[in-house]
């Protein structure tokens, strides 16, 4: 396992720059998830890793090792590809024993590698196969294990259980984890699924619409301390409100027109939290306690109207539109401990949060 | 009514066969029943007179005399040959063509090829006739330059002949070939790539193994129609060497012996029969997943 670092990166596609002055350093043994939206340049940067692209200006680390102008098969990185691009000619133990052929290793000791691998990845009944045989779940299985075989210093993941169904996915999820655990191999994961990045990885990178990292932190670090509106609306649902920082004897309030101003609390003074600038607030759904009657104990309080309810299972959101129009989402847990207040269509309702729920950002 | 409405679902259900109905027809009654005739013939002591005159296996013995077994053998090797030289310099171009081409460079090249098949098969024929005969294109230029002092021989030889059916049949190896390569998922030569092989690695066992279905059909589409050609030996070759159009030809419309032609019409079918069934199973068996594509 090594580290990969990234340095100035630049890439372009006709003329235009999809990836501009990017600077990424993924720690050894990490398990590395890159989000971000569609089109937004993070299966680029995956490929520029392999060696499919080409960068126009920038370096590459594996290590200490610059593999910038190395070629693709010549970099101790592999790649789990969203298609799976298995090779439909070879069956199972071929296409795992494809890179082990190729480096002209001794037929027995292929065989012990191979076979090794495929039982981690639990498809010994199968070894024999062709690939056309294969559900989804077991062709993805056999791409992981064939990149794997060859003892890559960090495995590139490609998006590799989009075409998956949910129960498979979050099975498949589990399993690489706990084969990253066995292999302490540095992974780095692309995917737009923000509860695939959440589940897996030990750092999220998120990658915004103009190819520039967001922020990049532990999947806690990036959903209860988000940096700006992008992240807090990517990762999970929120409501973001937009309004007038106010500061007062030591009181940090945002004042958001129409409805109110809210108390909030700042862990650490930005340089630019001033008095009168504009700022927004991210408040998640779950955070907000919803209710017809008075609750006592809480910094802040909003009044508004039930609009929706849908009902999820193990939640549900009630969409309530405030005073000065705007809709707010709030996550109800339907845990049934206690006889709950009933709520209805067009009922008025109060919104209770403390002012450490609140992430205050400045754009 | 009832009966009408059930036509009506059942030609709605099985639309594709009903439509290949006229097909089916015609390959019946124009190929499968005459192909049946010629057998049959070929078994008859002399067709060519009005009354029976018995069956026999006469033609067949006298096909396996060593003047017309050369025959067959020369066509044979002319068709291997043929088939060989297409594939020899028409992968690389097909190669090139699907994979390192830019798109407007592909369609000049497509264009070209593709050219040559709007042209009259005997038109084109006689066009090489004139390249190659002694005071032809080739001869001249050589002349003019100094570089021969008397014209070269080139018509009536093995070499014009093969030369003129590579020319002719070489777009029907190129196009299956470059169909193929065009259509081969591209992420396999990265991950072919990704997991330590070089491009010679690549092709040899990724990009190549998996074109052989197109090179199949095109080894087919040149060697057995190069196998019965008939026209170029006749034209370019003179009268010089027979190969097993010729002497079909020679048969029916020369010598007259109807049964005689059919023999050897029936013996060719067979040997290209033979020769295909023979392809099909050794790829098959090389390459299993070819078959169990859908």
């Amino acid at each position: 396992m090594k580290s990969i670092h990234l340095e100035f990166i630049k890439k372009s596609y006709n003329e235009s720059a999809i990836i501009e002055n990017l600077n990424l350093t993924v720690p050894s043994g990490a398990f590395f998830a890159l989000l971000g939206p569609s089109g937004c340049g993070k299966t680029t940067l995956l490929r520029l890793i392999a060696g499919f692209e080409k960068v126009e200006a920038g370096r590459i680390l594996l290590g200490d090792e610059d593999i910038t102008n190395l070629p693709i098969h010549k970099r101790k990185v592999n790649t789990v590809f969203q298609n799976y691009a298995l090779f439909p000619h070879l069956n199972v133990f071929e296409n795992v024993a494809y890179s082990l052929t190729i480096r002209k290793i001794p037929q027995d000791v292929i065989k012990k590698k191979v076979t090794s691998i495929i039982k981690a990845v639990h498809l010994e009944e199968h070894i024999f196969k062709s690939i056309r045989q294969l559900s989804g779940g077991q062709k993805q299985r056999v791409a992981l294990a064939r990149a794997m075989v060859n003892d890559p210093e960090v495995l590139l993941l490609d998006e590799p259980l989009a075409a998956l169904d949910l129960k498979l996915r979050e099975r498949m999820l589990i399993e690489l984890i706990d084969l990253q655990n066995i292999l302490k191999t540095t992974f780095i994961y692309v995917t737009h699924d923000q509860f695939e990045a959440l589940t897996v990885a030990d750092y999220i990178a998120l990658m915004n619409h103009d190819g520039k990292i967001e922020q990049i932190g532990t999947p806690k670090e990036i959903y209860e301390f988000p940096i700006s509106t992008f992240v807090a609306k990517f990762i999970g649902s929120t409501n973001i409100f937009q309004g007038t920082l106010q500061l007062q004897n030591n009181e940090v309030r945002l004042e958001v027109p129409k409805l109110g101003s809210f108390l909030v609390m700042v862990q650490e003074k930005k340089k630019w939290m001033l008095d009168g600038v504009t700022a927004f607030m991210s408040l998640r759904p779950e955070k907000i306690l919803l209710s017809i009657g008075v609750r006592e104990g809480f910094a802040n309080r909003s009044a508004g109207i039930v609009e929706s309810i849908v009902y999820h299972g193990r939640s549900t959101q009630y969409n309530i539109r405030l005073k000065n129009n705007f809709l707010v989402q709030v996550f109800e847990q339907n845990e049934e401990h206690f006889e709950k207040e009933v709520v209805d269509y067009n009922d008025e309702v109060q919104l209770y949060w403390q002012k450490e729920n609140v992430i205050l950002l400045e754009r | 009514m009832n009966i009408f409405k059930q036509c009506k679902q059942y030609f709605f259900e099985d639309l594709p066969f009903f439509f290949s109905m006229p097909a089916i027809v015609w390959e019946v009654i124009f190929f499968c029943i005459p192909i049946i005739c010629i057998v049959g013939i070929s078994f008859i002591k002399n067709w060519d007179v009005s009354a029976f005159s018995g069956i026999t296996l006469f033609h067949y013995i006298k096909l396996f005399q060593p003047i017309y077994l050369k025959i067959i053998v020369r066509s044979f090797l002319l068709a291997i040959w043929t088939s060989f030289l297409c594939l020899m310099f028409g992968y690389p171009l097909a190669y090139y063509l699907a994979c390192k081409a830019s798109q407007s460079i592909r369609n000049i090249l497509l264009f070209f090829l593709i050219l040559p098949l709007w042209t009259n098969f005997l038109t084109l024929i006689y066009a090489w006739y004139f390249v190659l005969e002694k005071h032809g294109l080739i001869n001249d230029i050589l002349l003019s330059l100094g570089l021969i002092s008397a014209p070269l021989v080139m018509l009536h030889s093995l070499f014009a002949i093969s030369i003129v059916t590579f020319y002719c049949y070489l777009p029907f190896m190129i196009l299956p070939i470059y169909v193929i390569l065009e259509k081969l998922d591209r992420t396999l030569v990265d991950a072919s790539q990704d997991l330590g092989a070089n491009m010679r690695q690549t092709f040899l066992r990724i990009i190549f193994p998996l074109s052989i279905p197109g090179v199949l059909t095109g080894f087919l589409l040149v060697f057995v129609p190069a196998f019965g050609e008939f026209a170029i030996p006749l034209f370019i070759g003179g009268d010089k060497y027979m190969f097993t159009g010729s002497l079909i030809e020679h048969y029916f419309l020369i010598a007259r012996n109807s049964s005689m032609g059919a023999a050897v019409t029936s013996l060719s079918c067979l040997l290209v029969l033979v020769v295909t069934l023979f392809l099909r199973w050794s790829i098959k068996k090389k390459f299993s997943y070819i078959e169990g594509r859908k």
